[in-house]
């Protein structure tokens, strides 16, 4: 939304009794032990310039109906650079008038010449804002142009009027590539006269979406070359690192970029917030979840209207009923919190944005829904249930709160997650960062092809051309062995009864999103929607599904249908998925060996490799790759939760999942992750080296065996439930880590003490990896497995690790023949988006990064800031986990010094 | 790692175990050596990709194009493009049905009389999802002139002749034609429009006047038949059914078999089957004009023709309508002729109508007689009377109450 200039006042000089200042003082007082690190960020004044000589008359009176009578420096810049002809890039902050960036040049070119402009949003909801904000402008104006939003939503009777008369037309990525590319004839006049396309929320175009938006747009400049268009981009992000870069991938060009905002912004204080520890010898702290509902009660008490992000869909329901429980008792009064999310119905969002708006509510509860750019109006306080993962989106969020003439207070809760744990405790790291690199890979293989069939199905392709990096004429030989293209003359003809566009999803890999439906009261009624990806992990039969905090089981899943039917229910538990994943390595494709002679006895068995250790580079790693991974965040909080149960409950609760994937199933993640390599690997053994690291393509299954019922407050567990559903499968590429049976041998007293070991090195490797290699967070899985494909490890119950074949029953380590312990990380995609390579290429770092971590972590024997949670058991096993993991970390440290 | 197999392997998703993945993935590279390692990798990421390309039965000799003109009595007129002519003399019959009635122009209601040459259009498509990738392999128009019908098929028998089959067609339209198709306003002519954009055509056709069949066949039957496709028509109003056609939707694969392999059979056979849908489409035009002329003949919803010419501005000819047949109405119907017939002043008609809905509870005619009998007929007890076998709505007691009053003033003065 861009705010007129004139109604913002130069900010700072907030009497001493803001509201939101007043609070932060009192957490202060209260609570500072728990306040790890703060950032005040001053007010800062606008820097204006006059509106461009030569825009139209029409639009000044538009602009000073709208109160606008300069413009900021960024908005003339953009100005000038779009007048120039460049494509051009605009990264300001949130609220800095953005959006008049790309309409003033769009809608001169509009009154001058009818020139076309197509604008892309992430979300319908973004485009409906957006259609809205243009004909403010237009009536103020009386420009007379025609703005329209075309999606999925849009009546097939008012299509054809989108089509022909638009000036403008509004739509998502989803709808370009599946309605309107494959159908360009009804589209010839527009495209035939397409000046502008205008990119907004450019950041969200990353990992898997992104590298899907960048062939859509291959596929979109393919088409206007076809009717002799060339559009200029114009593209909107909020801050990354790399904003003309990630640009120049998407429209395949270069890109001018504008950073320097002159907006105005309100003054914004930060507190990093640690949660207290309350038993130190397993690691063990207060829940975030705990904290991040007194912060948020406290705000809303002061009536200030807060937000509260979570990272998961569950952490969002949970929240969201603890907040309800304490201001929405009575059910007479309007509701004063509401949770947002994605996987609830349009109307139902649409209705909540509205509230927000209105300031119906005080408090809501999201996930990273509500990051982008869907205007909900001012609030005043954002509270982080756990670090979301990166530098740029923790700024966004923060962002949510202080749009007004007010200060704004925002408050990031660590998780125990390690790297959460990890921002808490060196805050200059996060206070001192600069936001990530968005990374897309347009030419994945799998991607690029389906966007070939795609660009094929839409317009012939012709011998010679490109489209993409890969060889277009194998690419298209390949499409015509399948049957679906036909080489004649010099060009290349779709030859199949099929619409391609429609079996290939931007968004996510498989197709068919899961509809819930209610049967309550005998009616069925459509309740909310889950992605095909996340559905064996939330609508299995007997999970606990949450809807505004309300409980509903699923009675019956129709997995072929798409369909879970729920009733609701009064249950006082949730319900958290169990998976286990294994990994069969397919091809090594690099592969190096350690070259100095084995050095691992003299580590001993119960003690640190301290020679290791203390050669590690200290804390060089964290500068250069903070980042880390969101997705993390999502397990350790409930770890933490966990905690109360620790006697009582098995166990179980410790072991954490090995994904770093998205924080519903991470809590109390039972997860069981294993791995198996060919044989071939075997033949190990005779390498001189200690261990040998190798990249390749790997074989993967995940499964979904069962379910816990956790208890609301207490986080017990009350109970197990078996889940019955189609493994998942993928190929994808990984990286892997083996040691020379000879060294471990030499090294470990036992082999379950090497199990233990692999299994604390995988979970220090796998953070540091993360936020390394960020892209998107759940883009790197982990497993530990064998070299035989006899076996994976999880951590079992006992906290130990254990050895399970692939049927899921335990195996003794020692009635194995040849023991080859692999440690996998995985890029979590089909095909990979381009994780492993760089993995491979910055394995020395990894390895010393996560030696560097476990060493300098706190705790005594591991926790799960480190090498993961332990149980209180251990610590009269006899060997410290912790030492264990620093010995394998050292034996794969070792290939390469 | 050679590409094909890399995208064989990326694509397996399915339920398959490891090892069978494994040895599919091992199979496809030991039995089908590809040289390419792009192609390779590929077919590694897909281990089950589509092989609809690959296998090519040899049970018939492949039909050079010019054999298959032959074949089907057409021509080459351009490379790749076989038109085929035919001319169906109306002395003969179509599937039994008699030709004659075509020597008359059909007319259906609001069609103004006169010159306008009727071209009857179908094409045969390359599927039937839409989009810029899908084209019409096979164009079929038919005219009737004085003794026969004229017909004309393009078919195309590579992609690069498609240019030319559409020039071809456009030639033949004069300004004054007017098309008839079947589903061709969201299909047919949509396609074409689409095809000669594709082709840098000028698609000029598309400003003349078209009548697609479905619309009117839905309007007068849509209620009485489970589905109104051209096979029903045929079925229910023509009275035939078709023997040993190819259905419509195995078109794409006949055109794509005869591309990829030179096998002509069942492209033969679509040939025929657009030859059938373009007569049927003459015949049926026809039909639906005689059927409007004896509704009781065919079996015609009489509300909906009722109300169809009434649109078109025939209001006496749907009152006629209405009133031949007033015992054979539906509900609709009957309120639609008391609602004509009072339109024309007909009263007592139009309370006989009214009264017989009333009798079946229908709430608009009590309303409808309270009105007649307060404004017109003046016999404000039966006004009474009918107000109070209405639900009290605001309305309703407001007539009431005026109903009431004008009673007093009555029995006062008199």
């Amino acid at each position: 939304m861009s705010t007129p200039a004139e109604k913002l006042v130069p900010g700072g000089t907030a009497p001493a009794v803001d509201p939101a200042e007043a609070l932060a003082a009192r957490l202060r007082a209260q609570y500072a032990a728990r306040i790890t690190g703060e950032l005040v960020i001053p007010a800062k004044h606008g820097q204006y310039v006059a509106l461009p000589q030569d825009l139209d008359a029409r639009l000044r009176t538009a602009l000073a109906g709208r109160g606008v009578k300069r413009l900021y420096t960024h908005q003339a810049a953009a100005w000038e650079s779009v007048q120039a002809g460049k494509h051009t890039v605009i990264v300001t902050p949130t609220a800095s008038g953005k959006t008049l960036c790309y309409n003033l040049p769009v809608l001169q070119a509009a009154l001058h010449e009818q020139a076309k402009a197509l604008y892309l949003f992430p979300t319908k909801a973004l485009a409906q804002d957006q259609v809205a904000e243009l004909m403010a402008l237009n009536e103020a104006g009386s420009l007379g142009v025609r703005a329209f939003t075309f999606d999925g939503d849009t009546p097939g009777d008012a299509r054809k009027a989108v089509r022909t008369r638009g000036d403008i037309v509004v739509t998502n990525p989803d709808m370009l590539h599946q309605g309107i590319l494959p159908h360009h004839t009804k589209w010839a006049q527009f495209f035939e006269s397409l000046r502008y396309v205008v990119i907004d929320e450019m950041h969200s175009y990353r990992g898997v979406f992104g590298s899907h938006v960048a062939n859509v747009l291959r596929r979109l400049q393919r088409i206007c070359r076809f009717y002799g268009s060339e559009p200029r981009f114009i593209l909107c992000s909020a801050t990354i690192a790399n904003p003309a870069e990630l640009a120049g991938e998407l429209i395949n060009t270069g890109v001018h970029a504008i950073t320097d905002s002159g907006a105005p912004q309100g003054a914004k204080q930060l507190l990093l917030w640690n949660p207290p520890v309350i038993n130190p010898d397993l690691g063990i702290r207060a829940s975030a979840r705990s904290q991040t509902t007194r912060i948020a009660k406290q705000a809303v008490q002061r009536g200030l209207k807060s937000i509260v992000f979570a990272q998961s869909r569950l952490m969002v329901e949970v929240l969201t009923k603890y907040m309800k429980d304490a201001f929405d008792r009575d059910p007479r009064n309007p509701a004063r919190v509401a949770a947002y999310r994605g996987g609830y119905l349009p109307s139902e969002r649409r209705a909540m944005e509205k509230k927000l708006r209105a300031g119906e509510l005080d408090c809501v509860v999201s996930t990273s829904a509500l990051e982008l750019g869907v205007d909900i109006g001012a609030l005043d306080v954002c509270v982080l249930n756990g670090y979301p993962g990166t530098v740029a989106g923790t700024w966004q969020r923060l962002g949510r709160a202080g749009r007004r003439q007010r200060t704004a207070l925002g408050v990031l809760v660590a998780s125990s997650l390690p790297l959460d744990q990890y921002i808490i405790r060196n805050p200059e790291f996060f206070l001192g960062a600069s936001p990530e690199q968005a990374r897309i890979d347009p030419d994945q293989l799998l991607i690029l092809l389906d966007h070939i069939r795609c660009a094929a199905f839409e317009l012939p392709f012709r011998d010679g051309d490109v489209f993409g990096k890969e060889d277009l004429g194998e690419m298209l030989t390949y499409l015509q062995e399948h049957g679906v293209l036909h080489h004649e003359g010099s060009q290349w003809h779709w030859m199949d009864d099929s619409y391609p566009a429609n079996s290939v999803s931007l968004r996510s890999v498989a197709e068919g999103n899961f509809v819930v439906i209610d049967t309550s009261c005998g009616a069925q009624t459509v309740i909310a929607e889950v992605d095909y990806s996340s559905a064996p992990e939330t609508i299995y039969e007997g999970a606990i599904y949450m809807v505004q905090s309300a409980p509903y089981q699923v009675e019956r899943l129709d997995w072929e249908g798409r369909k879970a039917f729920v009733t609701r229910t009064r249950a006082d538990y949730y319900t958290d998925a169990i998976d286990y994943t294994r990994l069969k390595i397919l091809e090594e494709q690099q592969s190096e060996s350690a070259a100095t002679p084995n050095r691992a006895g003299d580590g001993a068995p119960t003690g640190p490799d301290d020679s290791n250790v203390g050669t590690a580079p200290g804390r060089n790693y964290v500068s250069t790759h903070r980042g880390g991974d969101g997705v993390h965040a999502g397990h350790g909080d409930s770890i933490v939760g966990t905690a109360a149960g620790v006697g009582t409950a098995a166990g179980r609760d410790y072991v954490s999942t090995h994904r770093v994937g998205d924080g519903v199933h991470a809590e109390h993640g039972d997860s069981m992750v294993g791995a198996a390599s060919p044989p071939r690997l075997s033949g190990l053994a005779p390498a001189g080296g200690a261990s040998m690291v190798s990249r390749g393509e790997v074989h993967l299954v995940r499964r979904i065996v069962g379910y816990k019922k956790i208890r609301y407050y207490t986080h017990e567990n009350v109970g197990y439930g078996h889940i019955d559903l189609p493994d998942q499968e993928m190929h994808t590429s990984a990286v892997w880590w083996q040691v020379n049976p000879a060294a471990l041998d030499a090294t470990f007293a036992s082999r379950q003490q090497a199990l233990d070991g692999f299994l604390g090195a995988g979970y220090a490797l796998h953070i540091v990896a993360a936020m390394r290699m960020l892209s998107e967070p759940r883009d790197i899985g982990r497993a530990v497995g064998d070299g035989n494909a006899d076996w994976f490890a999880t951590v079992g119950a006992s906290g130990r690790g254990q050895l399970r074949n692939s049927d899921g029953e335990a195996v003794d380590p020692l009635a194995l023949q040849r023991f080859t312990p692999t440690l996998f990380l995985y890029d979590n995609y089909p095909g990979g988006i381009g994780i492993s390579a760089p993995l491979f290429d910055n394995r020395e770092t990894i390895v010393t990064g996560a030696q560097a971590l476990v060493a300098a972590c706190e705790c005594a024997h591991g926790c799960p800031s480190c090498i993961g949670p332990i149980l209180a058991s251990d610590e009269v096993r006899g060997y410290s986990p912790k030492a264990l993991a620093l010995q394998v970390l050292g034996l794969l440290a070792r290939h390469a010094s | 790692m050679r590409l094909e197999s890399r995208l064989s392997r990326l694509k397996s998703m399915g339920s398959d175990s490891i090892d069978r993945a494994e040895s599919d993935s091992k199979r496809s590279i030991e039995s089908d050596p590809i040289d390419s390692p792009l192609r390779a990798r590929l077919a590694q990421l897909q281990s089950h990709g589509r092989t609809t390309g690959r296998h090519v039965s040899t049970t018939t000799p492949a039909l050079p194009v010019e054999a298959l003109a032959k074949r089907l009595e057409g021509k080459c007129i351009a490379e790749g493009v076989i038109r085929i002519r035919q001319r169906v003399p109306l002395a003969g019959t179509l599937g039994g049905v008699s030709l004659t009635a075509l020597h008359d122009e059909p007319r259906l209601p609001g069609e103004p009389g006169g010159s306008r040459r009727h071209v009857y259009i179908d094409t045969e498509t390359t599927g039937l999802s839409g989009g810029s990738g899908t084209l019409a392999f096979l164009l079929g128009v038919a005219v009737v002139e004085a003794d026969a019908i004229d017909l004309t098929q393009w078919l195309i028998t590579r992609f690069a002749a498609e240019a030319a089959a559409l020039s071809a067609f456009a030639d033949i339209l004069t300004a004054a034609d007017r098309l008839v198709s079947y589903n061709g306003k969201s299909y047919d002519l949509p396609l074409l429009i689409s095809r000669f954009r594709m082709q840098g055509l000028r698609p000029d056709f598309q400003t003349l006047a078209h009548l697609d069949l479905l619309h009117p066949v839905r309007r007068l039957f849509g209620k009485r038949w489970n589905d109104c496709r051209l096979l029903s028509v045929e079925e229910r109003l023509l009275g035939f059914r078709r023997v040993d056609d190819l259905p419509g939707s195995e078109a794409p694969a006949a055109w794509f078999r005869y591309l990829r392999e030179g096998q002509a059979e069942a492209l033969i056979r679509v040939v025929e089957h657009n030859r059938q849908d373009i007569l049927s489409l003459a015949v049926a035009h026809a039909a639906l004009s005689q059927a409007i002329k004896q509704p009781g003949a065919y079996d015609v919803d009489l509300h909906a023709l009722a109300r169809w010419l009434y649109d078109c501005d025939a209001e006496e000819q749907a009152r006629a309508l209405l009133q031949a047949n007033s015992t054979a109405l539906c509900a609709d119907g009957k309120r639609l002729l008391a609602r004509l017939l009072r339109r024309a002043g007909h009263w007592p008609q139009a309370v006989a109508v009214w009264e017989t809905l009333a009798a079946g509870g229908c709430l608009e005619s009590i309303e409808r007689l309270a009105k007649y009998h307060e404004h017109i007929s003046k016999d404000l007890g039966a006004a009474q009377r009918c107000c109070d076998r209405l639900p009290p709505t605001p309305t309703i007691l407001h007539r009431r109450q005026r109903i009431d009053r004008k009673l007093n003033a009555t029995r006062q003065a008199g």
